[in-house]
């Protein structure tokens, strides 16, 4: 399909290229933003602003890296943008555990009655963990592509989901434990 | 909880090569804090798993960027008020002084006949002033089609 894209693109066919890459790369597009973001509806929303900031730089893309590396790169760039941007905001509404959790879980399915909702201890793990712990089962626990799309290198992929996975049992272990003793 | 010699090796559990998840295995037979460990590894990730694995857009999301690809489209569209206002304001300027040129060749060649200006002088400056005029706006108008 890239080589369509980029027939299209050589042919200044930027709407056609456009119509092409669009359902190609919207749900990994809003994986990550997902991953970074933390949230599915804004996510989506910075997933639609992604697709735009593409249609306009369609016409100056010179095909020197793989177009889903440039369209991976964009959308990183934005969501950092808006995590900048919303850091102060975020302090005071969505970093606040409840509120985060109260997006968190409406934006994904609910853990069954019973169970110990995992997705709660997210929040306790600095957000590179997160980020790296997210994409990583929305992209069906693959290194590679948790990789390719944050263009880390592998090994700190590992490195951080190790250390995220790891925090997150000793976090259900206990909890586990203190529902045992209560 | 996890002994530290396994611990890297139960983040791994799902990945061992056959002899090394044998020697595992045989560590967890003897220790609850692994097994605890393990088991709870095993619950984040069938649960996370389940919450997030495959998560999709809603089906709506293509129409809607196409939507707002064609908002941008046409607001991306230079108006035409400033360049249809440089067309009538400079068009206006020049035609004037065109017509002050018109309205001035009859007095100068009453007042001196020496000195006068020839006739056809002043109309074709005249001329040359409306003809300026409208190349003026001829390139307004070529700025409103770009």
């Amino acid at each position: 399909m890239e080589q369509e894209i980029r027939a299209c693109l050589d042919q200044k066919r930027y709407q056609e290229a456009f119509d092409k890459l669009l359902p190609e790369f919207q749900n990994k597009v809003f994986r990550l933003a997902y991953a970074m973001l933390g949230d599915a509806a804004l996510a989506e929303d910075m997933a639609q602003d992604v697709f735009i900031r593409i249609w306009k730089a369609l016409p100056g893309f010179r095909g020197q890296s793989a177009l889903s590396t440039w369209i991976y790169t964009i959308t990183r760039n934005a969501c950092l943008t808006a995590l900048k941007k919303g850091a102060a905001k975020r302090e005071s509404s969505l970093e606040e555990p409840n509120v985060a959790r109260a997006a968190e879980e409406a934006s994904v399915p609910p853990a069954r009655h019973g169970e110990i909702d995992v997705l709660r201890f997210l929040d306790q793990l600095p957000e590179r963990h997160r980020q790296v712990l997210r994409l990583y089962y929305m992209e069906e626990r693959s290194y590679e592509e948790v990789a390719r799309l944050l263009e880390w290198p592998m090994g700190t992929v590992k490195t951080y989901l190790h250390r995220a996975r790891k925090e997150l049992a000793e976090a259900v272990a206990r909890s586990k434990m203190e529902r045992g003793t209560a | 909880m996890a002994c530290a010699e396994f611990e890297e090796r139960l983040l791994e559990y799902a990945e061992l090569a056959n002899g090394e998840r044998a020697r595992v295995d045989a560590h967890l037979a003897q220790c609850s804090g692994c097994r605890e460990f393990l088991d709870a590894l095993r619950r984040v990730d069938s649960q996370l798993s389940a919450q997030l694995a495959g998560l999709e857009l809603t089906g709506t999301f293509a129409s809607a960027v196409q939507r707002r690809v064609q908002q941008e489209r046409f607001a991306g569209r230079p108006s035409p008020v400033p360049e249809l206002l440089d067309f009538v304001g400079w068009g206006a300027i020049v035609a004037l002084f065109g017509l002050f040129a018109w309205w001035l060749a009859p007095l100068v060649q009453v007042s001196n006949s020496r000195l006068a200006i020839p006739f056809s002088a002043s109309y074709a400056a005249a001329g040359a002033f409306l003809l300026a005029a409208f190349l003026i706006g001829i390139r307004s108008l070529a700025d409103l089609k770009h």
